[in-house]
């Protein structure tokens, strides 16, 4: 589906079912995927080590649990896409638009959130040690209790709730 | 089933449209306001929009409620007679629903108001403004607060954990993320 015959912010029809090996525990590790449309699909606890997601339209897109470590998701739409609880070590978000984004309890060294946009996002609870929100705009984000220690918030524009995170050696 | 979800203008409050593929029958959750997106959404699969459950009686949720009444023609149901001045057909805990082939089911979760409902069918539930992605919604006293979050740990977290929760306000989430990781349960 093109962007835009997008009707709704996120969708869940029949196209969304029409690739089989898409599914929640899916191993996509490696796999060059950018720019595609994986937009309302269900792909909870799935491999997507290394993956290439460049650009790619991920509005919606269940992906709690799953393992994106080291992927490559700069540029992509993230718009109320689930990632609860993933693993995010070493990925790259950087430029992504990442509005009203589910990141409770995930977990992740070393990600590049720099650019992106993190309004309404929800990353409470939320491991993110050494990572980088330089120029993010975290505008009504909420870090609640989230462990920040070490992450690079310069330049960010916007308020965020950081009541009880830790905020240990983070840079503002 | 079909499934869309609509970022309102109106205090970011969400609504979404559940429909049957087989029946297409379709309800709308949550009206906040009247967003032309409905009606694309429905003609794009098909669906006529018979019901429109509101889950609590806040402006934010049923401001449009009137108008898309009036634009679709179909039923109101709440946890109210009469709701935001549209008569409603009164839903209270364990009373079924069917959207075509799709069978819900009705638990009340009251605290933020004490008219607040959420619908449970296959795979997912939405839960207004009782639960959302990390948080709850806000009670005017401790004795409301302790109602709504009892009230989600009877209802809502004894779903598997993979149930889909779609909130009022925010993004969707799981039953088995809010257990695990939201703040005022853990």
């Amino acid at each position: 589906m093109q962007e835009s015959d997008r009707i709704a912010d996120v969708e869940q029809g029949p196209e969304q079912r029409a690739h089989p090996e898409w599914q929640p525990g899916a191993d996509l590790s490696g796999q060059q995927l950018d720019g595609l449309d994986l937009s309302g699909m269900r792909l909870s606890g799935a491999n997507l080590r290394g993956v290439h997601l460049q650009s790619a339209n991920l509005k919606g897109t269940w992906l709690d649990g799953a393992n994106l470590t080291g992927a490559n998701l700069a540029g992509a739409d993230l718009q109320f896409a689930v990632l609860g609880g993933a693993i995010l070590d070493g990925a790259s978000f950087a430029g992504a638009n990442m509005h009203s984004v589910n990141l409770v309890g995930a977990r992740g060294t070393r990600v590049d959130f720099s650019k992106a946009n993190l309004y309404y996002a929800r990353p409470g609870n939320a491991v993110l040690h050494e990572c980088i929100f330089r120029q993010a705009n975290i505008q009504r984000a909420i870090f609640r209790r989230a462990d920040l220690r070490g992450s690079d918030f310069t330049g960010a524009q916007g308020q965020a709730n950081f009541d009880r995170a830790n905020k240990e050696g983070v840079r503002e | 089933m079909i499934f869309g979800h609509f970022l309102l203008g109106v205090n970011e409050a969400n609504a979404f449209i559940l429909g049957c593929e087989e029946t297409k029958e379709a309800w709308l959750i949550d009206a906040g306001e009247y967003d032309p997106r409905f009606g694309r959404f429905l003609d794009k699969y098909g669906l006529t929009l018979t019901g429109i459950l509101v889950t609590h009686g806040h402006w934010d949720h049923t401001d449009g409620l009137a108008e898309c009444v009036a634009a679709f023609k179909a039923k109101v149901y709440s946890n109210l007679d009469t709701m935001a001045g549209v008569a409603s057909t009164q839903l209270g805990h364990g009373d079924v629903i069917h959207i075509g082939r799709i069978e819900g089911h009705i638990v009340e979760t009251p605290g933020h108001t004490p008219d607040g409902i959420s619908l449970i069918v296959p795979g997912m539930v939405f839960t207004g403004d009782a639960l959302f992605n990390g948080s709850v919604g806000g009670t005017g006293t401790p004795a409301d607060h302790d109602r709504q979050l009892q009230a989600i740990r009877d209802h809502i977290f004894s779903l598997p954990v993979e149930t889909q929760v779609h909130v009022g306000h925010g993004p969707s989430t799981t039953v088995g993320i809010e257990k695990q990781y939201n703040p005022f349960f853990v």
